[in-house]
């Protein structure tokens, strides 16, 4: 029994020139669990949203076709009469989060819907229980990590218990372990899961059927076994990110020595973030920080970059760092995209026009960083680091939300620079941190310990 | 305790003090409140929120005041405001409504850090959407804040030093834009959650406990005391 379902949908957002969703037709049957896959722009949120009734009634926009959830139609239906029927996670969920606990913030949807207020708390603690959130229930939501937020967020959408789960990349932000955790518990209740993911190897093996979107059309529909050899003949690279990076581009020189970290410590508070940490970084070599959220990889990079003081312990560095942040959204203070660059640079546009060349947004010179999509304002990041032609660049993160195909080019981006400056990658993608470092450093129970490294055809004297 | 009677005895402390007339009554309850600031984590960063108005507000007050005959200070004459000068008694006013503005913001802050929204607005008994949306006006403070440090430290992650009145400024309009965004997200995310739903209830009270009535009976007499007497 189908229960959502898309005939004919094309819709587009108010002053778009082009619309997300072209002619999609799509059918969600009860218990099934749909892996949405497709580039950075493709229309899957939008689809996702379409389903969840917000498109059109919050965006606005042109809206052709029909779109039925639970035998409502989302045209004469507002989101809130389907929800409970449909529950949505987004991808940020620092930007869905209402309430200041994490007991109040489940209720709430319960309360929207007129739950019996006896009822209220005793399914909130069992949707909390469900995504092994149970002892968070009077924290406050500041205080949470990425990862328990988004477990939070989870228990939210299941405590309405809706016969379709909608998920927009909502282990973005989460590593495998978590990432792995989070998917298994979404898809193991009776509700159909629409799930929109970047990185296809952790749900693929979760889903029942692959739809995959290309400029708002779908260009797959089919079963999981089927889908997988449709893309490892069509699109590889979502079956293996990055794999593009021939294995001789890791021959490399390692230079001189340009960041030294030695048994550095930094404490917030009673918590220990990075207990007497060793990191070099040379010149002309591409290192991996992985390990799980929380196990204080990002501390360590903003250690390395000046960005934080050490407690105990010292770093030295030699020449310019630059130090791109996980949120691109802190890349839009200025109102031109190219004058955004140019920040770095003391103005110097013409370097910032080269650099946004570089990262493939040449023609975006003049638009507001704002107005730009998430894969393009990951973009505009990297150029306002790159543009400052570090001796020390450190990438946090570098891979969020972004799909396989730019992944492969951020790969090339970075390995083709390499000789100019020490890269530190910070990552949870491990495939990537694979792909694209000459050596892996990782956080296992709070220590720092080496990964895989690649070979090297000849040590450099420290500089 | 109940964030209703912390609410109660919030209001109370800020209009004793807007009531009170002598100087030293306002300053102790400003004192006061401080205290009550102090229990906050990051609390400086809203103290100093509170008393940076209050402390421009004493040196610009009596030099643009026309008050009181004890001249301690003349300055030159200018377009609109005319001749600047300073009178003991431009001083005494200035520091009055300083430390009334003081108070007054020393009791938002407090408010604003130290008080349980969600609540807040569990107790409202009317006008829940109003309540709510001041819960998540309030919520946005912190927030700011944190968007502010994010900031700086992507800019200096490039080089480039925040410093100064000049430089903070530059952040005004990104944070300014970035709340309607974040506004926008959540609005997305309440209306998929069913807020705006026909008929919505609501999690039980939570009751107050004697401690809570003694509060707000105390918050009560300070508030007439201070109106009457102080």
């Amino acid at each position: 029994m189908a229960v959502a379902r898309a005939e004919r949908l094309t819709f587009a957002y108010p002053g778009a020139l082009r619309p997300s969703l072209c002619d999609v037709s799509l059918t969600i049957e009860a218990g099934e669990r749909v892996l949405l896959l497709g580039p950075s722009g493709s229309g899957k949120s939008t689809l996702l949203r379409a389903f969840a009734g917000l498109v059109p009634h919050f965006h606005g926009g042109r809206f052709a076709g029909r779109v039925e959830v639970g035998g409502l139609d989302t045209r004469t239906s507002r989101p809130a009469a389907l929800a409970g029927t449909v529950a949505t996670v987004f991808q940020n969920p620092e930007e869905q989060v209402v309430m200041t606990r994490v007991a109040a913030e489940v209720a709430f949807g319960l309360e929207n819907l007129g739950v019996e207020p006896s009822s209220i708390a005793a399914r909130a603690r069992e949707a909390l229980a469900a995504v092994g959130a149970q002892d968070l229930a009077e924290r406050r939501t500041f205080e949470l990590s990425a990862g328990e937020l988004q477990r939070v967020c989870l228990a939210s959408a299941l405590a309405l218990e809706p016969s379709v789960l909608l998920l927009d990349e909502p282990t973005s932000q989460l590593d495998p372990a978590a990432a792995d955790a989070f998917l298994e518990r979404a898809c193991g209740g009776r509700a159909a899961v629409v799930l929109a993911e970047q990185r296809a190897e952790l749900p693929l093996d979760l889903c029942d059927r692959v739809v995959f979107l290309e400029a708002g059309r779908i260009v797959l529909d089919a079963p999981r076994d089927e889908a997988l050899a449709w893309l490892g003949a069509e699109r590889s690279s979502w079956l293996s990110a990055t794999n593009s990076v021939a294995a001789g581009a890791f021959e490399h020189e390692r230079g001189a020595l340009v960041c030294r970290a030695t048994r550095v410590s930094l404490a917030f508070g009673e918590r220990l973030a990075v207990d007497r940490a060793d990191l070099e970084l040379r010149r002309g070599e591409v290192v991996a920080l992985t390990g799980p959220n929380g196990s204080g990889k990002t501390t360590l990079a903003k250690l390395a970059a000046g960005l934080l003081e050490p407690d105990a312990g010292e770093i030295v560095r030699t020449g310019r760092v630059s130090y791109l942040a996980q949120d691109p959204g802190r890349y839009v203070v200025c109102e031109r995209a190219d004058q955004e660059v140019a920040l770095g640079v003391d103005g110097d546009l013409d370097r910032a026009r080269a650099a946004l060349a570089a990262v493939g947004l040449a023609g975006f010179e003049d638009r507001h960083p704002r107005d730009l999509s998430t894969g393009e304002r990951e973009r505009l990041a990297l150029a306002a680091v790159l543009v400052t032609a570090p001796d020390v660049l450190i990438l946090d993160e570098p891979t969020r939300g972004v799909d396989p195909v730019r992944k492969e080019q951020l790969a090339a981006l970075i390995r083709g620079g390499r000789a100019r400056r020490a890269t530190l990658v910070v990552t949870h993608d491990r495939l990537f941190a694979e792909h694209v470092a000459d050596r892996e450093l990782s956080f296992h129970d709070g220590a720092l310990v080496p990964g895989h490294r690649r070979g090297t055809r000849s040590l450099a004297m420290d500089g | 305790m109940s964030a209703t009677a912390g609410l109660a005895a919030l209001a109370a402390l800020a209009a004793a003090a807007l009531a009170a007339e002598r100087h030293l009554t306002v300053a102790v309850l400003a004192l006061l409140l401080l205290a009550v600031c102090a229990r906050a984590p990051r609390w400086p960063v809203y103290v100093a929120g509170a008393l940076i108005p209050a402390g421009f507000l004493l040196l610009v007050s009596p030099v643009v005041g026309n008050v009181g005959y004890d001249e301690l200070w003349q300055g030159p004459r200018v377009p609109v405001l005319g001749e600047l000068d300073v009178t003991s008694e431009e001083l005494e006013l200035a520091a009055l409504q300083a430390l009334r503005l003081a108070a007054v913001g020393l009791a938002f802050a407090a408010y604003a850090v130290l008080l349980d929204h969600d609540r807040l607005v569990q107790a409202a008994r009317f006008a829940r959407r109003s309540v709510l949306a001041v819960a998540l006006a309030t919520r946005l403070v912190p927030t700011l804040e944190r968007d502010a440090r994010g900031y700086a430290e992507a800019l200096r992650g490039r080089g480039v030093y925040v410093d100064g009145v000049r430089g903070r400024a530059t952040l005004l309009a990104p944070l300014a834009a970035g709340a309607l965004e974040r506004a926008l997200n959540l609005a997305e995310a309440m209306e998929a959650r069913g807020y705006g739903g026909a008929q919505p209830t609501r999690l039980p009270r939570t009751p107050w406990t004697p401690r809570d009535r003694a509060l707000v009976g105390a918050a009560a007499g300070l508030t007439i005391l201070a109106f009457l007497w102080l």
